[in-house]
């Protein structure tokens, strides 16, 4: 780890204040406490916490960090799953609690600009009466940040037809690590020179800040149609999205979960799942009303010839939130099975989907872990949920979470589709990456942020950190 | 300029780039050289050529990806895909010739965006030869992965300047099973975006929705419509009613694919200059009809549900010079941004690609610029970012 020489401890946090006034700034110990972990297993405690209220804000705390080596990392809700919030070198966490608004909706350009400490939820709601949404739904959408959507490139279960967050985002305000403010891009779908914007989405706060969203607006499907559909085997259900998909059908969400995780949702939201079955496929088509009963019926046909046991097609809109309701509220449902759980986010080619569970399967059985599977069929992000329950046992399941990502990797796939690369799979990226290709991104980190301040520790593999996985990769 | 390179493969191509660099010698990145007319074309010592790097590198129907050599012409990608009923949902101009990489450079698109997507929106792996002879690789082969910054996203458009595409991985889909067209003619260009804005406010989603007009003549509005038939009919429907709420009537269109590919051509025809316009939605009437007040005003062609607009202009110099000038003013007064696409010749010393403006955070763009091709050898000036 590079230990840098700047300004910490209580002395920043005076500076801070000095700075910026009190209350925008958290330094006791038992307000930094919450700030020290996020949705994954990673923890590290910040200096500080500061809390702006506007770009001006942020502007003045980036020029002062960047004059005194302190890094800085963004931070939404907290729930990202890579450790992406976790400021594991010290320094200063800047929370967007405070710049949480929708500046504007704009109906006849389809857009809205939006403050990046928005929750996601918030932004659909606010739209709904121009009959608009904003497509990317996190199962997290409830809690998490469209700012957060921004550095992770987030996706969600209707992103499979729709596209993830990158493909909704127009415009960005942006604060560099040594405070200058550039605004890109706008309302148009694009503008000339570099796409900067594409390159910043999914940068996980280690590009700079963003202060400022323009987001793409969609019109809101006339109507919808939802079906579950049960399998004896897991196989049957993952062998099914490859028939759909096939058979020249692509719905707008597959989703897919097995008999542990169906078990977990039952107890914990009872969204109605049959527990009988070894996998559960959720899956909606949407657009226009007419034709909609035609494609439901021949995906539930394509299940049936796969051996679905049972078929079930929302009948009314409560029908089909609580169908959805048990998938969002998947994760959380985990308490149920166990005290604990670490998340992976792989991604495979879709056609390898059976194949590739069935090594999640020997994974968890040479471990002796249990894994409970829910995921994005439809575009083979898998998401195996490995349950434990006391702390010592966390470096047996990340090992296991390792092995489920080699085998991602050597199917031709990726080692995160959606939950980023964070501090949690830095060491992991040369599983997928080349030397060139990562020293290529680097010059990219170097272009936005050349001191190196912004989120470091994330994305590129440290020497310090991943020194032991790379021994154990010769090995 | 009389050097031409013309590598077969990846290993090829990086020696020769580098070598280039190591003797300071710049290099023209041409395809089919179907968009040579694009940017500011500077002299370069050399043409890397392209089209040896051809063939599709991996096609797995069921994945709905495929993976392509970026010499390779887009016909030929359009035919291997159309064997296993699957399509490369991009309808770039000049398709039967244009090669992937230059599709990807030039950021290539033409009416069927707002429903599949740009070109960065359905490429999602890129392998690229930096100006020091770097391999590069990013994103994949999956259609989901946020693993490392998304480098795929800053080759489109870069025309040449960031890297040498090589490779190019894309999202695909199924053909759809039905495809219809209408169009209708409007008196006033308002009333066509008009129509148009109806339909793009529903969820309908239509394959395109294109508008072409020119001075004194009707403004036409043309639909096309991809999908199941019962939402193909009902777009139709849909199409009908709001030509009717304009005060006249649509009607069906069998040979839409040929008239669109046509106006999709306008900036490869010589003569004139071609505006393009990214306009925010509903700034496009307002954009129209300062088009259409123009003296040396000829055509405009609009991707309506995107907000993309090409103007043609002819005339003397002087006309087309204030034209050009106007559009581009035009264009960044109601927030959009605009580039000249296609001009004379004669006028190329006198009509800078992109007008007088510089690209937002341009000083970001000149230091990827720098990180990229660190000799400056690759297509130098020819983009808005150097
Ligand atoms: C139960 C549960 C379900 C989930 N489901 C999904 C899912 O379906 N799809 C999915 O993609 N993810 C999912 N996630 C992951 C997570 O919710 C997303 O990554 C989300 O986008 C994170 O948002 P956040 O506001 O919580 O960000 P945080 O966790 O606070 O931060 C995430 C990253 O964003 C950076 N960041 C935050 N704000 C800014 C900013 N203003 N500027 C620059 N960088 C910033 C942080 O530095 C960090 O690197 C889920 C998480 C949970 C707990």
């Amino acid at each position: 780890m590079t230990v840098r020489a700047g300004l910490r401890g209580a002395p920043l946090v005076s500076a801070l204040i000095d700075l910026l006034g009190t209350e925008k700034v958290l330094g006791t110990r038992e307000d930094l406490l919450i700030y020290e972990f996020d949705g994954a297993v990673d923890t590290a405690t910040p200096d500080a916490v500061v809390l702006p209220n506007d770009t001006a804000d942020v502007a003045k705390l980036s020029r002062f960090c960047h004059q005194h080596d302190v890094p800085i990392v963004p931070r939404g809700a907290g729930t990202g799953l890579s450790g992406g919030a976790i400021p594991v070198e010290g320094g200063v966490v800047v929370s967007f609690a405070r710049m949480s608004r929708i500046l504007e909706i704009d109906a006849p350009n389809m857009r809205a600009v939006v403050q990046p400490g928005l929750v996601n939820l918030h932004l659909s709601t606010a739209a709904a009466p121009y009959g608009l949404y904003f497509v990317p739904d996190p199962s997290s959408q409830k809690a998490c940040t469209i700012g957060g959507n921004v550095a992770e490139n987030s996706g969600g279960p209707h992103t499979l037809a729709y596209g993830v967050t990158t493909n909704h985002v127009t415009g960005l305000e942006l604060v560099l690590s040594d405070g200058t403010v550039v605004r890109l891009g706008g309302k148009a779908v694009e503008y000339e020179g570099y796409d900067l914007i594409g390159a910043f989405v999914g940068s996980e706060g280690t590009l700079g800040i963003v202060t400022e969203i323009t987001v793409r607006l969609t019109p809101l499907p006339e109507d919808k149609r939802t079906i579950l559909a049960a399998f004896p085997t897991i196989d049957g259900a993952s062998e099914t999205v490859s028939a759909i998909i096939g058979a020249g059908i692509v719905p707008s969400a597959i989703e897919l979960m097995d008999q542990l995780a169906t078990e977990a949702v039952e107890a914990a939201v009872g969204a109605g799942y049959p527990l009988d079955a070894g996998g559960i496929l959720l899956m909606e088509v949407d657009g226009l009303r007419d034709g909609l009963d035609e494609a439901a019926t021949r995906i539930e046909e394509i299940c049936r010839a796969n051996g679905a046991t049972t078929l079930r097609r929302a009948a009314t809109t409560l029908e089909r939130d609580r169908l959805w309701a048990g998938r969002k509220g998947a994760f959380a449902a985990m308490g149920r099975l166990a005290p604990a759980y670490y998340v992976q986010d792989g991604v495979i080619p879709r056609t390898r989907l059976p194949e590739v569970l069935r090594t999640v399967r020997d994974v968890a059985q040479r471990h002796g872990v249990r894994i409970a599977n829910v995921f994005h069929a439809g575009d083979g992000n898998l998401h195996p949920l490995i349950l434990f329950a006391k702390e010592s046992e966390l470096e047996g399941v990340k090992q296991a979470g390792l092995e489920i990502l080699e085998a991602c990797v050597a199917a031709g796939g990726s080692i995160t589709g959606e939950h980023g690369v964070g501090m949690e799979k830095n060491c992991f990226m040369p599983l997928q990456f080349t030397a060139d290709d990562l020293a290529t991104m680097g010059r990219v980190k170097s272009a936005f942020d050349p001191a190196g301040l912004a989120n470091p520790g994330k994305i590129f593999p440290t020497p310090g950190r991943c020194r032991e996985f790379q021994l154990a990769a010769r090995r | 300029m009389t050097d031409r390179i013309r590598p077969a493969d990846a290993a090829a191509c990086a020696r020769a780039v580098a070598e280039s660099a190591a003797a300071s010698r710049s290099l023209r990145v041409r395809g089919a050289g179907t968009k040579d007319y694009l940017g500011e074309v500077l002299p370069a010592d050399a043409v890397l050529d392209t089209t040896a790097l051809a063939g599709v590198v991996a096609h797995v129907p069921g994945d709905l990806t495929v993976t392509v050599a970026a010499g390779m012409r887009f016909a030929e990608v359009r035919s291997a895909l159309a064997r296993a009923g699957q399509f490369l949902p991009l309808d770039p101009p000049h398709a039967d010739a244009a090669t992937i990489g230059g599709i990807v450079a030039a950021n290539s698109t033409g009416f069927w965006r707002s429903r599949y997507g740009g070109v960065r929106d359905l490429l999602i792996g890129t392998t690229a030869v930096l100006g020091d002879g770097t391999v590069a690789r990013s994103g994949g082969r999956v259609v989901k992965n946020v693993a490392g910054y998304d480098l795929n996203k800053l080759f489109v458009g870069s025309l040449g300047t960031l890297g040498v595409l090589v490779e190019c991985t894309f999202k695909v889909l199924p053909r759809p099973p039905a495809t219809a067209g209408a169009h209708a003619q409007f008196a006033r260009s308002a009333d066509a975006f008009a129509a148009a804005d109806a339909i793009v406010r529903t969820s309908a989603r239509p394959a395109a929705l294109a508008i072409s007009g020119g001075p004194g003549g009707a403004w036409e509005l043309l639909l096309q419509a991809d999908g199941d038939a019962a939402p193909v009919e009902r777009t139709l429907e849909l199409f009908s009613q709001s030509a009717r709420a304009q005060g006249t009537s649509a009607q069906r269109h069998e040979g839409l694919p040929a008239v669109l590919a046509t106006m999709n051509d306008v900036s490869a025809r010589g003569d004139g200059a071609v505006v393009r316009a990214a306009l925010p939605l509903a700034a496009q009437p307002a954009f129209a009809s300062t088009a259409a007040r123009l003296e040396g005003f000829t055509q405009l062609v609009a991707d309506a549900a995107s907000g993309i607009v090409r103007v043609v202009l002819r005339g003397d110099d002087a006309v087309v010079i204030g034209g050009v000038d106007a559009l581009l003013a035009a264009a960044r007064v109601c927030g959009g941004s605009g580039r000249i696409e296609r001009r004379p010749d004669s006028l190329r010393a006198r009509l800078r690609a992109w007008g007088d403006a510089e690209p937002a955070g341009l000083f970001l763009m000149r230091r990827l610029k720098e990180a990229f091709d660190p000799r400056g050898i690759l297509e130098p000036g020819r983009s808005a970012a150097g």
